[in-house]
């Protein structure tokens, strides 16, 4: 088992102690929190990786269970002007505290001032709301580590070989999300091949779009090897497709960015990233985590209603994960 | 319990054997990993050691009216099954065909032949079922003693007995009572939702619930209502498997200190499936069977004795369970009744 989220709970308890909340007076006392979540809407997809709102709030649901908080759910739907307005119904109910999950920034200035006007703290995720600490993803650390292990991939495995880098996905989405992961797919992989040329194949937000983009560009390319920076696992998927169909399998490996369910299973629900599929092309994904922001996020929130102050930024610890590791990061409990 | 990685399916058996043998050489320190058994460092047997004559003879005043209820669920193709494993059934009928009779009687016969994994329908967890890495119950090196068809330590025929008393507690009458019972509409009587934890608090407000106050060596099962969905089969087949109520793991720990010999549910792990803690897998088996030797009964049919008790007040009863001594097996599918 990986000792982070051990360490993690272990330093979270430890601070709880610290700032005189111990078990006893936890439990004494519970919180009200509420979760105001980015977008519920079925189908609807987080951060440009294959997460749903509903996947981010089970985890909410799940990892309170064995913490002193009561949690009221409200969901943004991806609209500003419903994120105010469930800000202000938090503060009608009187919450302890507001987990902030908008991505406009005009409306989180806006909610920040009401929170402030009523005394309420606040914890943002992903996107800053003014003056709260912020929980999200590290973007570029997540593509340094896909690109390092694209480099070292190429570096053992064809030493002396002609190699080329591919980035595919939404390349052409303006979020700063998307361009750190880019920024730090190509720092990583450089890292090892500094003179390594990088191809961009853009899906415009259509993951089965890399199967053709990457079919057409395989039959240009035939004599280089090929290092494959997917920004979303469903691109990796149509990816990995696009190269078993032109028998390039000993000439490619994926590395992709996320985790999310699109390529790792369960104990029957096989997909990609498996153990039992360890020659796959798809060497790994970067884990983001975000199916499991309940359990960083509340004993982040019990810091700082128990008065500590936290960081202003605090990032998901991610983590490259392979068919070598994925049943450590996830336990398939999952039976179907 | 139905795990990946130790199932008893044969293309993931290879893989346990190539997983548990191959590390044969760099073996966890199981004195580190795995509790010492109570019982002496040569005992396989697990908790069924406290089955002693006085706790049979003690249970045997269970039997008041001589009535019997089942706690099994019928074993037949379209059960919820975990995945890719099978129980399914072949009947030997060649004998019945005019002319193939034996003897001037006609004597005729019938047979089946099981094409079944054993951790199916109601089932026992033995003592192989379930380690840290190859550390087992009692410390097992276990990577020492598994061959292609069995185990060479810790196989079901080193149980003892069962003849003991059997509690039940019911979980959604508590939650009922503490008002924390969520409705869920694929349950077409109360159930407990998936996820939902069970702790040792709960427990004893069960056993409250009928004035019983656990003994050295009883059987606990719990009913968490999830049962319904089995019962519901195969339409409801994916949803119990998704997930399910259970206890948490300071539950099991509570339930060990009290030495019971198993602890049984109306689920198909016992224990609250998505756990407590993301990373960590199954800890509640890990706490009964590989460090405290208690077996793990699953998908028990739990509701009938829980009617009974609450019609009777009476959540004990004399168990009636058998375990075949199907040599170095990790578990098999069991028949259970309540006497009282």
């Amino acid at each position: 088992m990986t000792s982070r989220p051990v360490l993690r709970r272990r330093a979270f308890l430890a601070a709880l102690l610290a700032c005189g909340v111990g078990p006893s007076r936890a439990e004494a006392r519970h919180f009200r929190i509420a979760l105001a979540n980015v977008d519920e809407t079925p189908g609807v997809t987080l951060e440009g990786l294959g997460f749903t709102g509903s996947d981010l709030r089970r985890s909410f649901e799940l990892a309170a269970r064995t913490l002193p908080v009561d949690m009221l759910y409200f969901d943004n739907a991806g609209d500003p002007g419903r994120a105010v307005a469930n800000a202000e119904a938090a503060i009608a109910a009187k919450v302890d505290l507001l987990i902030e999950y908008n991505a406009d920034a005009e409306a989180n200035a806006e909610i920040a001032r009401r929170l402030a006007a009523a005394a309420i703290p606040a914890l943002a995720l992903v996107d800053p709301l003014p003056g709260a600490p912020l929980y999200g993803p590290d973007n570029r650390v997540a593509g340094r580590i896909a690109g390092r292990a694209l480099g070292d991939f190429a570096r053992e495995t064809w030493p002396d070989e002609q190699v080329l880098g591919v980035l595919i996905g939404d390349l052409a989405e303006p979020s700063a999300a998307i361009s750190d992961r880019v920024q730090g797919i190509t720092e990583g992989v450089h890292e090892s091949l500094p003179s390594l040329k990088l191809a961009s194949l853009d899906t415009g937000g259509q993951p089965v779009r890399a199967d053709a983009l990457l079919t057409k560009f395989l039959q240009t390319q035939r004599g280089e090897r090929l290092l494959i920076a997917s920004l979303d696992d469903l691109a990796a998927v149509y990816a990995k497709n696009a190269i078993e169909m032109n028998r390039r399998q000993s000439d490619c490996i994926i590395v992709s960015q996320g985790l999310d369910p699109n390529i790792h299973g369960g104990a029957s629900e096989k997909k990609e990233i498996d153990p039992n599929n360890r020659g796959s092309v798809v060497l790994g994904s970067v884990a983001y985590y975000m199916d499991r922001y309940g359990y960083d996020v509340l004993p982040l929130a019990l810091r700082l209603l128990a008065g500590e102050k936290l960081p202003p930024r605090t990032a998901t610890q991610h983590k490259l994960v392979t068919a070598a590791n994925v049943f450590r990061e996830y336990p398939p409990f999952d039976m179907n | 319990m139905r795990i990946a990685g130790l199932a008893a399916s044969v293309g993931i058996s290879a893989l346990s054997l190539l997983v548990l043998s191959a590390p044969a050489s760099a073996q966890a320190d199981c004195k580190a990993v795995v509790q010492p058994s109570p019982f002496g460092p040569d005992d396989q047997t697990g908790a069924t050691n406290r089955v002693t004559p006085a706790v049979t003879k003690a249970a045997a005043a269970e039997i008041q009216t001589g009535v019997v209820t089942s706690m099994a669920n019928p074993l037949v193709d379209g059960i919820p099954l975990f995945g890719t494993r099978f129980s399914k059934t072949i009947l030997s009928s060649f004998a019945i065909t005019p002319g193939a009779e034996y003897g001037n009687n006609k004597l005729s016969y019938m047979e089946d032949t099981y094409l079944s994994q054993s951790h199916v329908g109601t089932h026992i967890d033995g003592m192989g079922h379930i380690g840290i890495q190859d550390c087992y119950y009692n410390q097992t090196p276990m990577g020492k003693y598994v061959t292609q068809n069995y185990l060479k330590r810790l196989g079901l025929e080193n149980i003892k007995t069962f003849a003991t008393r059997g509690v039940i507690i019911d979980a959604v009458k508590v939650f009922q009572a503490a008002g924390k019972l969520k409705a869920n509409p694929a349950c077409k009587t109360p159930c407990l939702d998936a996820g939902s934890l069970i702790t040792e608090a709960d427990l004893q407000a069960g056993l409250k619930m009928y004035n019983v106050t656990l003994r050295e060596a009883d059987a606990v099962f719990i009913n968490t209502g999830w049962g319904d969905l089995f019962k519901q089969w195969p339409a409801q087949n994916a949803t119990y498997n998704k997930g399910e109520p259970g206890i948490s793991e300071s539950a099991a720990l509570w339930l060990a200190s009290q030495k019971v010999v198993l602890v049984g549910a109306d689920t198909w792990a016992v224990e609250v499936i998505p756990g407590e803690r993301e990373d960590i897998a199954f800890p509640v088996h890990k706490t009964l069977i590989t460090d405290n030797g208690i077996h793990i009964i699953e998908n028990v049919r739990t509701d009938l004795i829980s009617d009974v008790a609450a019609k009777t007040g009476r959540a004990t009863f004399f168990l009636s369970m058998t375990v075949p001594k199907a040599v170095g097996t990790t578990g098999t599918f069991v028949n259970i009744e309540a006497i009282q």
